[in-house]
């Protein structure tokens, strides 16, 4: 299956091609959603759609979200409004088998995969959307 | 033409198309139950068209709701004339007709209307065993010699020969009106003589009216049954006419007797508002007012709120003696704004049954399409929401009608196997639910198969099979919002192309309303809309906390001060404002809100509102002003957050969250 390849930091990430609707440039500021958990970055203006962006590292549970992260990946799921901030992404790449991932398990986190002798972490769109929800719901 | 119509033109259009559709939906209802009350009420508004038509010189259109007022009558003596057929033939007569008007209204000339004229007057020829009489317009208009008609009621702008019965009346000086029917002996060699006779002796008294059959038709002797009926304007009297077909061999005079206009004075009540609104001397209590001039008025009755709360800070600068007589002068002041606010508010609000009362009729036309059977049933219309709202729902809730009628009812024979009742039904149920009002849609057909529709939407590439899989029923049927999503088998006229839904889903949030699908496989299908009662637009004054800025309903501000936080007196540590006389908690929106404060000198502004517990004093930081926004439904996560009523995107671009500050200070 085609996954996009993104890093936070240094680690490479995925996320099925099929769950992502784009990837955009964060805007200059964003608006702070009150009372929101320390991952929700704001929400920004697309083109009309008011969209939620969270920290991906934070969400993860990753210490310190890097300062350095400069592209908005857009979950396409359909009914909801949401984007991953993450350092840089890197292409478009195939991933079919993916082993368990080490440490404790997370619902956003399906396995790692190797790509060019190098480990991927591949993410559940849904176990992320999931972990969004359930860092509100707190 | 005279007199310039043009600037009764708009009138015409507007009570015309409230006439025809309220015609429509009484047709419906007709044939739904059967009653006779409806039938009065058809034929005056088939009548009432009638009138303005010919009075605006629309005589096509007059001529197609002559032919109505004909069919109507002929069904008012005898109900078992309205079968199907008819009614469908009345229907389409009405949309031409609304068609018709439409192009008056834009200056187009009226579509041909030919075929459905013929197909009237065959009906009515079948019915009645008349061929029909020319309508009454074409008559007239062809009598160069008539005296002329003086206008009559102000509305009614006629030209001099133009008939219209409907402004007449014995106070307006016009000679006395009279029905007359006669019959010329079967035995009568010269039918076609003896009732030419009887026209010119009638002639010479006054004006001849609504002659059945046509004067040529007279003249060759085509007189079914020998029945000649005409109305008779003369001031000759009952026995006059007598008098002057008396001498006249082989004609009998069947009856005689003087026209009474329905009109001025219905004889029963009105059957609906609408029809309370279009007679003007008879409801001279409504009025009809634009929606923009609604909107401005809504704007300056926030602007007003807004500069009453400025006074009363400018005030603050006045010597002392003088602040309690301004106090109380802003007080009554901002009391009087806030009513008119309301009041406002409460005069954009519109019934429901406005964009429901057109649902019977496409309910019927669907199902006749379709070849279903369908009881509608429409509950708690009477329920208002603002007009901004409604004007959108319009669409949708036709959109989800047909969806349920297409889609979800089957044809009686599905049915009867399933042992359900033959005809399907379809409910729609308007109720409020605290500031909400929720319109359910629901059908006791097939329901929506989630497999199908997962089915669908992998077709399709908009989700994948992994995805399929794990999405619950509740959340397959929402894919059916997916643009190019559809299970219909067949792809019928009315729906299933899989437009719409989506279209239908994004109407409703566009207005802030959420829209949701529940369904049983076998038990029929059910959309729920839960609108905002009042509008999508809402007044806000913007606010700004730290580098943040949010909105505050206006409708719940009640004022707006400025104070030193130094000097305000506490209690067990909490701060209270001094305000209009007692003495309110002070909340800092930092606070509630978990932005960092920025550290301040100085006097800041306090916002006042109205919170569950009473009025609170909200601290922020820079009163932005007011504006006018288009409320945002919040998507998820966003609705996870309390507090938050909505969200909007001010002029620059940037978002802006609504507070909902009651839950606010609640949570």
């Amino acid at each position: 299956m085609r996954h996009v390849i993104f890093r936070l930091d240094k680690e490479r990430y995925a996320l099925p091609l099929s769950a992502i609707r784009e990837v955009v440039v964060p805007p200059g500021q964003f608006t702070r959603v009150p009372r929101s958990p320390p991952s929700v970055r704001g929400v920004i203006n697309l083109r009309g759609r008011v969209v939620t962006v969270v920290e991906l590292r934070s969400l993860l549970g990753l210490p310190e979200p890097s300062p350095a992260s400069q592209k908005i990946v857009l979950l396409d799921r359909g009914r909801r409004d949401l984007g991953l901030l993450v350092t840089e992404v890197d292409g478009i790449e195939s991933i079919e088998k993916v082993a368990p991932a080490p440490g404790k398990p997370a619902a956003s986190v399906r396995g790692v995969a190797r790509l060019k002798g190098l480990a991927v972490t591949v993410l559940d769109p849904d176990g992320v959307d999931g972990a969004v929800a359930a860092c509100f719901a707190r | 033409m005279p007199v310039d119509m043009s600037k009764y033109l708009s009138l015409f259009v507007t009570e015309a198309t409230e006439h025809l559709e309220s015609l429509g939906r009484d047709l419906v209802e007709l044939e739904k139950t059967g009653g006779t009350a409806s039938i009065d009420s058809m034929f005056r508004h088939a009548h009432s068209v009638k009138g303005m038509a010919a009075s605006m010189g629309f005589e096509v259109a007059a001529t197609l709701a002559h032919r109505v007022e004909d069919l109507v009558d002929a069904v008012r003596s005898d109900a078992s004339l309205l079968d199907r057929e008819l009614v469908d033939l009345l229907l389409s007569t009405t949309d031409t007709l609304l068609s018709q008007v439409r192009a008056a209204a834009e200056g187009q000339p009226p579509e041909d209307s030919g075929p459905i004229e013929r197909q009237l007057s065959e009906r009515l020829a079948r019915i009645t065993g008349r061929s029909p009489s020319p309508t009454k317009v074409a008559q007239a208009t062809a009598r160069p010699s008539a005296p002329p008609v003086p206008p009559a009621a102000p509305k009614a702008p006629a030209p001099a020969e133009k008939e219209n019965p409907q402004e007449r009346d014995a106070g307006l000086g016009l000679p006395p009106r009279f029905g007359l029917k006669v019959r010329i002996a079967q035995s009568c060699a010269v039918p076609g003589v003896r009732a030419f006779l009887v026209h010119k002796r009638l002639s010479g008294l006054g004006n001849v009216f609504d002659l059945k059959p046509a004067l040529e038709d007279l003249k060759a002797g085509r007189i079914p049954d020998g029945l000649v009926s005409l109305e008779l304007e003369t001031s000759a009297g009952e026995a006059g006419v007598r008098g002057a077909l008396g001498n006249i061999s082989e004609v009998e005079v069947l009856s005689l007797k003087p026209v009474v206009f329905t009109a001025p004075s219905p004889p029963a009540p009105m059957p609906s508002p609408e029809s309370a609104k279009v007679v003007g001397h008879e409801a001279a209590r409504t009025v009809r007012v634009r929606t923009e001039l609604l909107d401005y008025f809504l704007d300056t009755a926030g602007e007003l709120l807004l500069a009453t709360a400025r006074i009363r800070e400018v005030g603050k600068a006045l010597p002392a003696r003088s602040q309690p007589s301004l106090d109380e002068a802003v007080d009554r002041l901002h009391g009087l704004v806030k009513d008119l606010h309301d009041k406002v508010m409460k005069a954009r609000m519109t019934p429901l049954s406005v964009i429901t009362d057109r649902l019977p009729r496409a309910a019927r036309d669907i199902a006749r399409r379709r070849e279903r059977d369908v009881d509608l049933v429409v509950t708690g219309a009477d329920i208002e929401l603002d007009r901004a709202i409604l004007d959108d729902l319009a669409d949708p809730l036709l959109h989800l009608l047909r969806n349920c009628i297409d889609h979800g009812i089957e044809s009686p024979e599905e049915r009867a196997a399933q042992k359900k009742g033959a005809r399907g039904r379809v409910l729609v149920s308007v109720r409020r639910a605290r500031d909400r009002v929720v319109v359910e849609i629901e059908d006791d057909g097939r329901g929506m198969d989630p497999e199908k529709l997962k089915a669908a939407a992998l077709a399709r590439g908009l989700i994948t099979a992994e995805v399929a899989g794990r999405l619950s029923d509740a959340e397959a049927y929402t894919l059916c919002c997916l643009p190019g999503v559809s299970t219909a088998r067949d792809v019928s006229e009315i729906s299933g192309r899989g437009v719409g839904m989506d279209a239908v889903k994004r109407a409703v949030e566009s207005v802030g309303g959420t829209l949701e699908i529940e369904s049983e496989r076998g038990r029929g299908t059910r959309f729920i809309l839960k609108l905002p009662l009042t509008v999508a637009v809402v007044n806000l004054l913007l606010v700004a906390v730290g580098e943040e800025i949010f909105g505050l309903p206006i409708a719940k501000v009640i004022g707006a001060v400025e104070a030193e936080a130094g000097t305000l007196s506490r209690s067990r540590e909490a701060a209270l404002l001094p305000y209009a006389g007692s003495l309110l908690p002070v909340h800092p929106m930092a606070d509630l809100l978990g932005i960092p404060d920025l550290p301040r000198v100085g006097p800041r502004p306090f916002v006042v509102m109205e919170a569950e517990s009473g009025r609170v004093a909200l601290a922020v930081d820079r009163l932005l002003g007011q504006e006018e926004v288009v409320l945002k439904a919040l998507s998820r996560p966003l609705d996870l957050v309390p507090g938050l009523s909505g969200v909007t995107i001010l002029g620059t671009g940037r978002p802006v969250f609504i507070l909902d500050v009651p839950r606010l200070l609640a949570a």
